[in-house]
């Protein structure tokens, strides 16, 4: 009887050792091919989105999709009879090792050791003592670590997007390479696939070359203030002999924004009747990596909103934060997608009532999309995650239309959001829109956009004044009005505010008392802004004309004649410069000698 | 008596009127059915986050996708069902949102389609509400299903709910439904 | 949230809407068949223990116990959290104390005031369920018992202080066997669960002597009991079986002979410590209310206001999801602020009342040990019996008056 026992409970005890291994097998199996966190199924609708009306892909993803449904559901119903006849050997097992043990009560030594107890006492006094001081010590250490440690701890990282891997999921590929490739891509790590398969060639060429560590993020430059820390950009360069020139690529559609660079990327954007488009160029050979169109977004409009031939439908420039790059167009529609050409999200955030044309760019703060939002429908300033698209916050108000765009600038210590519009140039905190202060001081259409250094703000109009605000208090350093710009912007260093007019006036003010310290007539009117980099302003002339200057005291250096006509703001990296011109996109760098 | 077996008697006396003291104060706090025993999803408050699929404590998540049908727009391109770059409007794999494909689509009349759940395929992960909130009628919801709920003394979900949607609420109050248009 | 951007379709073909169908919750009445079936068991233990002597029918309502508290009612709502439901009510207006969790907490303290630890016996799930794995005992010393019986108090003042600042229930996050139960719940907790099932296969009872933080209430509470389980000197002959047979160590041996040190050595110990009770209080008091501020984290506004902090002194980094919810339901800051200053106020309050409690503790056991008694019989410790009735088994003397009677 005893025998049989014992080898009950053995024989019960091996066989749940086996059911928990498999359950624990079958638990992570379940895991991996459970259609809710299945990235191949992810990308596999996305190859297939890919690929068009590719029928047998789309019946494969079909198939597969229900397969694993089904494995998934089947694996869950297996799980649950496990579990019960799992527990049901478990009561076996109890009663059986009970069962053994009740025939061997063995009856111990009559003569058992004296308990002592007064030692017991003394002993467990000391334990309890023992234990308690070390505990004690123990909350102190962790407390003191903690103190020390706090900086370190809160600081995280960005996550960073994972590289593309080869995928031999082709067009046209049989039901068994599918789930061989599926099988694949269980072990490795990969994220989403890119469209254009061509790119995975060009990728292993010039990977060798060092990643530009100087970004412009978005229109004019990191928080759109116009300033940009590159070195060694040239003062010249010809598009006919290519003399300084790295390439020259065109452009799929036509769009007014300026390039934006961040990594290896250029982004633009451009638009026509037909569609509204994100390029991504590739800094060193010029080759357009990637497009996404916007398209498909509920609530965009079936007909283009009528908007001025001088603006078009691509008028604002795109902002990026090295993760994500959102693009806006004239119809509302705002897109986003990731540094592989993925598009993340796109919504539209209502159709903009703008007799030219919506025109105001786009910026990031870390993970915050800014748009201001300013049209004869109504004024608001809206931050959505560049995550999701999701608003974190808005603020509406009574101003007027306006096609300016924002910056962020350090004010009183802080990042502010600088909003100008009509008739207010505002300041606020980024992180929720609170208002930190309110200048009502312009009039008119304000095409122009806002410039800050040293902790003040400028800010000017046509027609109206050019000014300068204390950015940590809102109260008005200067007015003037010897010249205002229409629709280039404002730039502005510790001791000199650029300006270019749209009649060919160009000046610099002194940043301390708006005084004109230098002026030029050129003749050639201006819609690109001056942006400064290298101890050198540059600015282009609507004609093509280039003009660059000193930066400290405003002489014009060299001046010629490009041949393209330029509306769009140049963009820097290290050693280089982007330029947008209204026929193709070029990148100026120093020849090798 | 000896001092310490009337020590004891005195403790005892003292123990159990401590017991019953608190037990009385308590008992003019305790409520019948009114007591807030059930876990509940506030659907306004909820932000779709996913963690009621990851963060139940059974297995399959009591958390289900309900359909309030007097709410919804019954459109063709229904927000809830397709995936956001949606080339083709049928009821192909490729093209739902769902990952268990727990929406069915039935054809009403024009241009009208019927959108209904299966509860036993559903896993509350909030997809198709995520997509109905933004661009339809947000007649899709999580709510918890009590016959599934466990009504454990604290909800796990109701810990890591970044919008606080998770409460205790009555008997009668079990089920919060967007029924209303 | 609900905005209404399409029209509500006009059906001409007669469609009629279908009605939402939802799960029905288990009938109220369950409720009152737990309580009926509480106070049924601890009776049917009662009467087991005092009139019978009898182990088996002890075993059969742990049985009895696994089956419906466990696995039928899945091991919650419990008397061990129901500690926390109790706090909850005495410090939120807002809480709807349910009277059959009430009857959870208060009925088997006032058993123990009564009869001593019968709820132990077999009627709390999680103490059957160890008691019907137990095989073999091999007990640990009493010095490293009475280290560990600190564990409880520790853990029943956090989870006191988690209920009453509203912040979570501890217990419940941290219960082993529920997920045994339920059959699903946190894979650490059930590993956790499982691991200290195998380990009550040779230790009796470890969940309850060095865990169970309801346990060190009954313990008070029954070290008080109008009845106690006894061992009659007459009969006894001092075969110690039942003090080798008890799990938890409960029974204390005659102890008449002297010690080595001298009675004033004894005195002096004793007033010290008397002394230093209030002091270890204090500690206690100012060790865990000191960290009242760090603990607040638990409070999920207060980690919310953190992680908003954060965030604000790295705008590069990825915005977590509650902040970004937070933002996205229009959340205001300074609501947010005063709220985070309301709970870290309350957590300075129960937190050194927490670190009081713990402190007041380790001193008193401390006293406790230091007070010498000596004694002729054997005796159990009512405090630390959880009425298992293994020795009512082991004795001889037992099954001999069973003979005779029959």
């Amino acid at each position: 009887m005893r025998k049989l026992n014992r080898n009950i409970a053995i024989v019960t005890s091996i066989f749940m050792l086996v059911m928990v291994v498999m359950l624990g097998v079958s638990y992570y199996q379940m895991q991996q091919v459970s259609p809710l966190q299945s990235e191949v199924m992810q990308t596999l609708k996305e190859l297939n989105e890919a690929n068009g009306e590719n029928e047998s892909l789309q019946q494969q993803v079909r198939q597969l999709d229900l397969l694993s449904r089904k494995a998934y559901f089947v694996k869950e119903g297996q799980l649950k009879v496990g579990l019960f006849i799992l527990l049901a050997m478990a009561g076996v097992l109890v009663v059986s090792l009970n069962l053994y043990y009740k025939g061997t009560k063995t009856l111990p030594d009559k003569e058992l050791d004296p308990v002592d107890e007064w030692m017991n006492k003394s002993r467990s006094r000391k334990y309890i003592t023992w234990a308690s001081a070390g505990a004690a010590a123990a909350v102190l250490a962790l407390v003191a670590l903690q103190h020390v440690d706090v900086g370190n701890l809160l600081k995280k990282n960005p996550v960073e997007s994972v590289a593309v891997s080869q995928q031999p999921t082709e067009q046209g590929a049989t039901g068994d390479s599918l789930l061989i490739a599926v099988a694949d891509t269980l072990k490795t790590d990969s994220t989403a696939l890119v469209a254009a398969a061509d790119s995975v060639e060009a990728k292993e060429e010039v990977d060798s070359l060092p990643i530009p560590k100087i970004t412009s993020n978005a229109f004019r430059g990191n928080n759109s203030l116009g300033i940009s820390s590159a070195r060694g950009i040239p003062t010249t360069w010809d598009l006919k002999s290519k003399k300084n020139i790295l390439w020259q690529s065109k452009i799929p559609k036509h769009g007014y924004n300026s390039p934006v660079i961040n990594g290896r990327n250029v982004f633009l954007t451009g638009a026509d009747q037909q569609a509204r488009e994100l390029y991504c160029f590739d800094v060193y050979t010029g080759e357009l990596k990637w497009k996404v169109v916007a398209d498909k977004i509920p609530g965009s409009p079936s007909t283009m909103p009528k908007v001025n031939a001088d603006t078009g439908l691509a008028a604002s420039s795109v902002a990026t934060n090295g993760r994500q790059v959102c693009a806006i167009f004239a119809t509302g529609d705002v897109i986003c997608a990731d540094m592989e050409g993925k598009r993340l999200w796109a919504k539209n955030i209502g159709l903009p009532d703008n007799h030219y044309g919506y025109a105001s760019s786009l910026l990031m703060f870390g993970n915050e999309l800014i748009i201001q939002y300013q049209n004869n429908s109504g004024a608001k300033i809206l931050a959505l995650s560049t995550a999701n698209g999701n608003q974190i916050w808005s603020k509406s108000g009574n101003d007027k239309i306006a096609w300016s765009s924002p910056i962020i600038a350090s004010l009183g210590g802080k990042s502010a959001l600088v909003v100008m519009g009509n008739p207010a140039i505002a300041a606020y905190n980024p992180n929720n829109g609170a208002e930190l202060w309110r200048v009502e001081c312009l009039s008119g259409e304000v095409g122009s956009s806002p410039a800050a250094a040293d902790g003040v703000v400028y800010g000017a109009s046509e027609y109206s004044k050019c000014i300068a605000i204390n950015g940590a208090t809102g109260e008005t350093l200067w007015e003037a009005s010897d010249y205002l710009p229409e629709c280039s912007s404002l730039c502005a260093t510790k001791s000199l505010v650029f300006c270019a007019t749209s009649y060919g006036m160009v000046c610099a003010y002194d940043a301390k008392t708006g005084a004109v310290v230098k002026e030029h007539d050129l003749t050639t009117p201006f819609y690109s802004s001056p942006v400064v980099a290298d101890g050198k302003v540059y600015l282009f002339s609507n004609t093509g004309k280039v003009y660059i200057f000193s930066s400290s005291n405003f002489n014009l250096i060299k001046s010629f004649e490009t041949g393209e006509k330029t509306f769009a703001t140049p963009a820097f990296t290290d050693g280089m410069m982007i330029v947008r011109s209204d026929n193709s996109l070029y990148c100026v760098k120093k020849d090798e000698n | 008596m000896d001092r310490r077996d009337f020590l004891q008697k005195c403790g005892t006396l003292l123990v159990a009127g401590v017991g019953l003291a608190t037990g009385g104060v308590l008992a003019t706090r305790a409520k019948g059915k009114e007591s807030d025993t059930f876990w509940q999803i506030d659907p306004y408050a909820c932000t779709q986050c996913g963690r009621c699929e990851t963060e139940c404590v059974l297995p399959v998540s009591a958390v289900k996708c309900f359909h309030a049908n007097r709410v919804c727009g019954y459109c063709d391109l229904c927000g809830g069902y397709y995936r956001p770059s949606v080339k083709d409007l049928n009821t192909a794999a490729e093209n739902q949102l769902c990952p268990t494909g727990a929406i069915t689509r039935e054809f009403v009349e024009e241009p009208y389609f019927e959108y209904t759940i299966d509860e036993n395929l559903c896993t509350g992960c909030g997809k198709c509400v995520k997509g109905c909130t933004s661009f339809g009628n947000g007649s899709l919801f999580l709510q918890i299903q009590q016959d599934l709920c466990q009504n454990c003394n604290e909800c796990k979900i109701s810990r890591v709910c970044p919008s606080n949607a998770i409460k205790r609420v009555s008997y009668e109050e079990a089920y919060q439904l967007k029924d209303h248009a | 949230m609900c905005v209404a951007r399409f029209p509500k379709p006009d059906f001409t073909s007669g469609y009629q809407y279908p009605d939402i169908e939802h799960g029905v919750p288990l009938e109220w009445l369950w409720n009152v068949v737990d309580i009926v079936l509480l106070i049924a068991m601890m009776g049917v233990v009662v009467w087991a223990a005092y009139k019978r002597r009898s182990r088996s029918v002890i075993l059969g309502v742990s049985v009895v116990s696994v089956a419906y508290f466990g696995f039928f009612r899945s091991g919650c709502v419990c008397s061990v959290g129901s500690i926390q439901n109790v706090v909850l009510a005495l410090t939120d207006s807002s809480y709807h104390l349910p009277w059959y969790v009430l009857c959870l907490f208060i009925i088997p303290l006032l058993a123990a005031v009564l009869f001593g630890r019968v709820f132990c016996a077999g009627v709390c799930p999680l103490g059957a369920l160890q008691e019907l794995v137990n095989v073999k005992n091999f007990r640990l010393t009493r010095a490293v018992s009475a280290a560990l019986s600190v564990i409880p108090w520790i853990y029943l003042a956090f989870a006191i202080l988690y209920a009453a600042t509203r912040s979570q229930f501890l217990i419940c996050r941290f219960d082993p066997f529920v997920g045994i139960f339920r059959l699903g719940g946190d894979l650490g907790m059930i590993i956790f669960g499982v691991s200290l099932l195998l380990l009550s296969v040779f230790v009796g009872r470890p969940f309850c002597q060095f865990l169970c933080p309801y346990g060190a209430l009954l313990s008070v509470f029954s070290s008080f009991s109008w009845k106690k389980l006894t061992i009659t000197s007459k009969t006894c002959i001092n075969c110690a079986l039942c003090i080798k047979s008890c799990p938890v160590d409960a029974i204390h041996s005659p102890q008449t002979s002297k010690t080595k040190e001298s009675r004033s050595a004894g005195v002096r110990r004793v007033i010290l410590f008397a002394i230093l009770l209030p002091v270890f209080t204090l500690c206690g008091a100012l060790l865990v209310g000191g960290q009242s501020d760090a603990l607040s984290s638990a409070h999920k506004s207060v980690y919310l206001y953190h992680l908003i902090q954060e965030q604000q002194a790295n705008p590069e980094m990825e915005m977590p999801l509650e902040v970004e919810t937070f933002h996205a339901l229009g959340g205001d800051i300074a609501a947010l602020q005063a709220e985070v200053a309301e709970v870290q106020h309350q957590y300075a309050i129960y937190a050194y009342l927490a670190g009081a409690l713990i402190g007041f503790v380790i001193g008193l056991k401390l006293l406790r040990l230091s007070v010498k008694r000596s004694r002729k019989t054997y005796e159990i410790d009512t405090a630390r019996c959880t009425m298992c009735g293994r020795c009512f088994s082991y004795c001889p003397q037992n099954t001999v008056k069973k003979d005779e009677k029959a």
